[in-house]
């Protein structure tokens, strides 16, 4: 049930125009928040507002926000990835070790297909051998960390330079509309249509909700379950095709952090540890919320390291929120 | 879920906490009886790892895992988890380090362990007041803190050249004991009364075993979360002296994957996932059984990622076996009739 609407049918009878604010703001607070800071930071900074700048949020988003899409359905299945990290680095690696003998085409497809069967992987160890998501994607993380440093004999770096392929990352429609930021346009509306209009959608939520409901349903949950991470791994996948053809490199640690940043993002977007509901279009502005506030904090010249601290408070406080907000509506 | 309250009556809770007993004391023998497999078959096939030198530094690269995961154990015990202890570790190793080059030792460590458990309790007050799920609060805490040592350093690493008498913590013996282990010992001791002879003990395990009988039963889950998430801190803050002393030259990209470790030799060691009991023994030998393997393997040549790979399939193992665990005690309840 959504808590706004609960919100709006408990004060029915009296409609007055801050319950209507408030309630707008509970329930789209993270794009009030994006639209009120990028006004803000606008105004404050004149470099923010230039169209170099804007594009490099929209590209910086799109890492972030492709593998968020899929993590917005796990996390609505009631389970958690925290190996994209390490996915990612090793679908990085596959990319640049066979992009010169494949072509780009293929290795895209090679790469995704990769990703999907990582993912698919996670699945089969979370669901079959019965072990708590976060713990188990954790130590794949690590594994698939140490495969990807395996390959390369370390933390070497590998150049990615196929001029075709390096388009994909530093392109961009009507010049000014990078090519990722449209490919996660389109991977936004695919993960909205699966969750929102599709059967699969319709279990992944009733799963979400209640596992045992689910079961005694009849429902294939494990099946379910692993589909929803096998979504997953490919989306990172898709990031990763983009952030090496972007960076035109590759390393097993190009990625680090990136599962902290990503589950960030759909938890402030106001997608509900809990499982069970979620918001596309909420993650889809956290994206660019984060891609925004890293920005700025780069305008500002605060030092890089501060990114540490924002993301942890962040994922905290958007915790936190979500608390008090169901705490209010119930009180 | 819990299966006691299914059938919620004496002789079902009585069975469960013999069949979980026996599960204990197998792990404990089973992961004490890998250790000398590994340690027999190590020292055969890769000369120079018994040697007095190489077991010694084996013994405290294990009783610096084994302090935060005895702190883990508790914290697993009670149905918890704290992904922060890796950077709680290196935060409280650069304090150490820092402090150092203006106060003497006894104070600069004080402050390193009441900086572990600022930080643990932060993670306390969050899980237990805003009741938000422990894992993904002390997750976001692994990058602040992480965040806040880089700050401290700049990036830069930090030297201790001022009371190098410090070093004695890593590299002093008492009684041809390495100081380490007479550390790691006395922590197990301490956390062995308070996990089974005090209520504070009891309480978490109580918790971790079955919340809302807990709750009824009117234990203080808050104070005691808190105070279990705090003692999680001053062991990796415990950690993060003994790693400094070790290496005397500390950065803030120390000790990532630390929280895997911890996890990993927890579980290895027979603390069940589904919480409500603690094996500290079995931590102890399953801190000791990485270590080996990893001075094994280092001793072999083998390239360091490999050892990655081995600490992430040795948890999945210990997982899956967890699983196991949890379906024999569950077995093992449902055959004896209530």
């Amino acid at each position: 049930m959504d808590l706004s609407e609960a919100a709006n049918r408990k004060i029915n009878g009296q409609p007055s125009y801050t319950i209507f604010v408030l309630s707008f703001l509970t329930r789209y607070y993270i794009q009030s928040l994006l639209v009120i800071s990028v006004v803000i930071l606008a105004a404050v900074n004149p470099y923010f507002g230039t169209v170099g700048n804007l594009q490099n949020i929209l590209l910086q988003a799109s890492f972030a926000g492709i593998g968020a899409a899929g993590m917005t359905l796990l996390i609505v299945s009631g389970a958690f990835d925290l190996s994209v990290a390490g996915l990612l680095g090793l679908c990085g690696v596959l990319i640049s070790e066979f992009l010169p003998s494949l072509g780009v085409v293929l290795t895209v497809v090679t790469a995704l297909v990769f990703g999907v069967l990582l993912g698919l992987l996670n699945g089969l160890v979370v669901t079959k051998l019965r072990i708590p998501a976060f713990i188990a994607t954790l130590g794949m993380m690590n594994i698939y960390l140490a495969l990807a440093f395996i390959w390369t004999q370390g933390s070497r770096v590998i150049a990615v330079s196929d001029p075709n392929f390096n388009t994909l990352g530093t392109g961009a429609l009507f010049g000014f509309l990078p090519i990722p930021f449209l490919v996660m346009i389109a991977t936004y509306l695919v993960c909205y249509g699966v969750l929102n209009r599709s059967v699969y959608g319709r279990c992944l939520r009733a799963v979400g909700s209640s596992e045992i409901a689910a079961r005694t349903a009849g429902l294939p949950v494990d099946l379910i379950r692993i589909l929803a991470f096998a979504i997953v791994g490919g989306c990172t996948a898709l990031a990763g095709v983009f952030l090496s053809a972007e960076l035109s490199s590759a390393s097993a640690i190009m990625a680090t952090g990136y599962e902290l940043t990503v589950i960030a993002v759909v938890v402030i977007g106001g997608t509900s540890l809990k499982g069970g509901e979620g918001t596309l279009f909420g993650s889809f502005a956290g994206a660019l919320f984060f891609a925004v506030i890293s920005s700025a904090l780069n305008i500002l010249n605060v030092a890089a390291y501060w990114q540490y601290v924002v993301t942890g408070v962040f994922l905290i406080s958007a915790l936190g929120v979500q608390a008090l907000r169901s705490y209010i509506l119930v009180e | 879920m819990n299966h006691s309250a299914e059938s919620p009556n004496f002789r079902s809770i009585f069975s469960l906490s013999n069949a979980t007993r026996f599960v204990q004391i197998a792990e404990s023998l089973g992961v004490f009886a890998l250790l000398m497999i590994v340690v027999i078959g190590a020292s055969i096939i890769a000369p120079g790892f018994f040697t007095y030198t190489n077991l010694t530094n084996t013994l405290i690269a294990a009783s610096i895992t084994a302090v935060t995961g005895l702190g883990m154990t508790f914290a697993i015990a009670m149905g918890g988890f704290d992904l922060s202890v890796g950077s709680v570790q290196v935060l409280t190793a650069i304090v150490v380090a820092d402090l150092l080059s203006a106060i003497d030792p006894p104070l600069a460590i004080l402050g390193a362990l009441l900086t572990g458990l600022a930080v643990g309790l932060v993670n306390g007050v969050l899980i237990s007041k805003l009741r938000l799920p422990a894992f993904v609060v002390t997750f976001g805490m692994m990058s602040i803190v992480r965040g806040v040592a880089l700050l401290i350093t700049q990036g830069q690493s930090v030297m201790i050249t001022k009371h190098v008498e410090f070093g004695l913590l890593n590299n002093g013996k008492i009684l041809g004991l390495p100081v380490p282990f007479i550390i790691m010992t006395m922590v197990f001791l301490a956390l062995s009364v308070l996990l089974k002879h005090s209520p504070f003990g009891r309480h978490a395990c109580a918790i971790g075993g079955n919340r809302a009988a807990a709750t009824v039963s009117g234990i203080n889950i808050d104070r005691t979360t808190i105070a279990v998430f705090g003692l999680v801190g001053v062991t990796a803050a415990i950690s993060g002296v003994m790693l400094s002393s070790q290496l005397m030259i500390v950065d803030a990209t120390l000790g990532t994957g630390f929280e895997l470790q911890a996890i990993t030799v927890s579980v290895l060691g027979g603390t069940s996932l589904s919480g409500g009991h603690g094996n500290l023994v079995g931590t102890v030998f399953a801190a000791l059984l990485l270590a080996t393997i990893a001075s094994a393997l280092n001793i072999l040549k083998v390239i360091s990622f490999y050892q990655y790979l081995a600490l992430g399939v040795l948890l999945i193992f210990a997982l899956a076996i967890d699983t196991g665990r949890r379906a024999f005690i569950a077995k093992s309840l449902a055959a004896r009739p209530g």
